[in-house]
């Protein structure tokens, strides 16, 4: 290797801890062992990388920067979990819940349960997702919020969906009494949905427990501690059978899904 | 592949060299700090096209250099009415990361260095990237990132001996060589 090629390959030497290990450089580098005028060369021009470097490094990104950066992919990535859903899809689940909401009336007579039950389901099937208060991952963060504004949370939940993900979570209000909902996305990219309210605000209804179809919806209803639970999710019933039956080691109530 | 990319360290290690690319690419620091947003909001994007966790970094600084271009081209295709040279010097603005003189003399200096050249300048001096890297950065052989750079660095070294030169022979009385 002659004195201009080692020189052009050193050019690209950066540092010890990060080139010296690379074989392109080997050659060179142990050519400067021997050679005074390579080496002279080479600290002179190392020594003007380094004046380079700390020079340009005073080029400060402004301080807000990194959290502006953030806050764009947070926000991105809440979008994201947002689910959407085709117009005509949206119209065909307002049909069949229409459709459901006027069945049911006219078997058992309108009741507060059922009343909130149909508007429940209403509200997460809004097109473009159900409206969330936060958006977030942290289901810890959901219950926070939920408690700061004074809705319904049950904590107790099992590990399985304690470890789940959550869209976000919102507070309501539903005929004078407070509400809550909270997203869960399943793992197979679909929302479970948890709507608690005070099981006072359905008055007595006898509320039937398991899983039910509704058009598209799968819906179960629990009570607990006074609170009334309800989980809706359009994802596939054996996925949601998956989840509860690992659930149910936590929650002996939980009877076994057909 | 990689799905789930740790954005947040992968922001925290980068966004301050990429940030001095954009500067350095379009010496503005709103542009810069746009430049830079675009770029890991494009990343956020794709993160599941993602193949190679370990060419992420020359992939930002490939992507913010094409998002750069792409408004040079779309500003030429809109451009601007020219201010009236009387208005315009009142609206010049340093920007304050030009206040630094080390850094304004360096970038000075690095502009001047023929085109051909400058591009694998920046990417080894503000972005801090491998010969390889930049090699896949810009799509051009191995050999031709060295040889530019070895050019490159040469017509650096005199354009620099030149600015700092005058300051060398003719030091700043607030240097302390007060007139005695």
């Amino acid at each position: 290797m002659n004195l201009d090629d080692a020189k052009e390959i050193l050019s690209a030497y950066r540092s010890d801890d990060r080139d010296r290990e690379d074989p392109i450089f080997r050659e060179a580098l142990e050519q400067m062992a021997s050679d005074g005028d390579l080496k002279k060369w080479f600290e002179e021009q190392h020594a003007m990388d380094r004046a380079i470097r700390q020079k340009l490094a005073s080029i400060e990104a402004p301080a807000d920067l990194r959290a502006r950066v953030m806050a764009q992919i947070r926000g991105h990535e809440a979008r994201g979990r947002r689910f959407t859903l085709p117009p005509w899809l949206a119209i065909a689940a307002c049909l069949v819940l229409g459709g459901f909401a006027v069945f049911y009336s006219r078997i058992t007579g309108p009741n507060r349960f059922q009343e909130f039950r149909s508007e429940a389901l209403a509200m997460v099937s809004k097109q473009g997702g159900p409206l969330l208060d936060l958006e977030t991952p942290n289901l810890s963060e959901t219950q926070t919020f939920l408690r700061e504004h004074q809705a319904p949370c049950y904590e107790a939940l099992p590990a399985a969906l304690k470890s789940m993900e959550t869209a976000g979570c919102r507070a309501f209000v539903w005929k004078e009494h407070p509400a809550s909902l909270t997203c869960f996305r399943l793992p197979g990219g679909q929302f479970l949905h948890l709507v608690v309210i005070d099981q006072a605000a359905v008055g007595g209804a006898n509320i039937a427990v398991g899983m039910k179809s509704m058009g598209e919806w799968h819906v179960m209803f629990q009570q607990k501690d006074g609170m009334l639970l309800m989980w809706a999710t359009r994802a596939p019933m054996e996925e949601l059978k998956r989840m509860f039956l690992t659930a149910s080691c936590e929650w002996p109530d939980l009877k076994k899904p057909s | 592949m990689a799905t789930n990319l740790d954005l947040e360290s992968i922001v925290s290690e980068l966004y301050s060299p990429l940030y001095r690319f954009a500067f350095a690419l379009s010496r503005n620091e709103t542009q810069a700090a746009d430049l830079t947003q675009e770029t890991f909001l494009i990343l956020a994007k794709q993160q599941a096209q993602v193949r190679d966790v370990t060419k992420i970094k020359s992939w930002l600084f490939t992507t913010l250099r094409r998002e750069f271009l792409r408004g040079l081209r779309s500003q030429s295709s809109h451009p601007e009415v020219e201010l009236q040279p009387e208005h315009q010097d009142e609206l010049v603005v340093e920007p304050a990361v030009l206040r630094a003189t080390d850094a304004s003399t360096a970038l000075e200096a690095l502009a001047q260095v023929d085109e051909s050249y400058r591009m694998v300048l920046e990417l080894f001096y503000l972005a801090d990237l491998s010969y390889k890297e930049i090699a896949a950065t810009l799509e051009i052989p191995i050999g031709t990132v060295m040889s530019r750079l070895s050019r490159g660095k040469e017509q650096l070294r005199v354009l620099l001996a030149k600015t700092e030169a005058p300051a060398k022979i003719a030091p700043s009385p607030r240097a302390g060589n007060l007139p005695t």
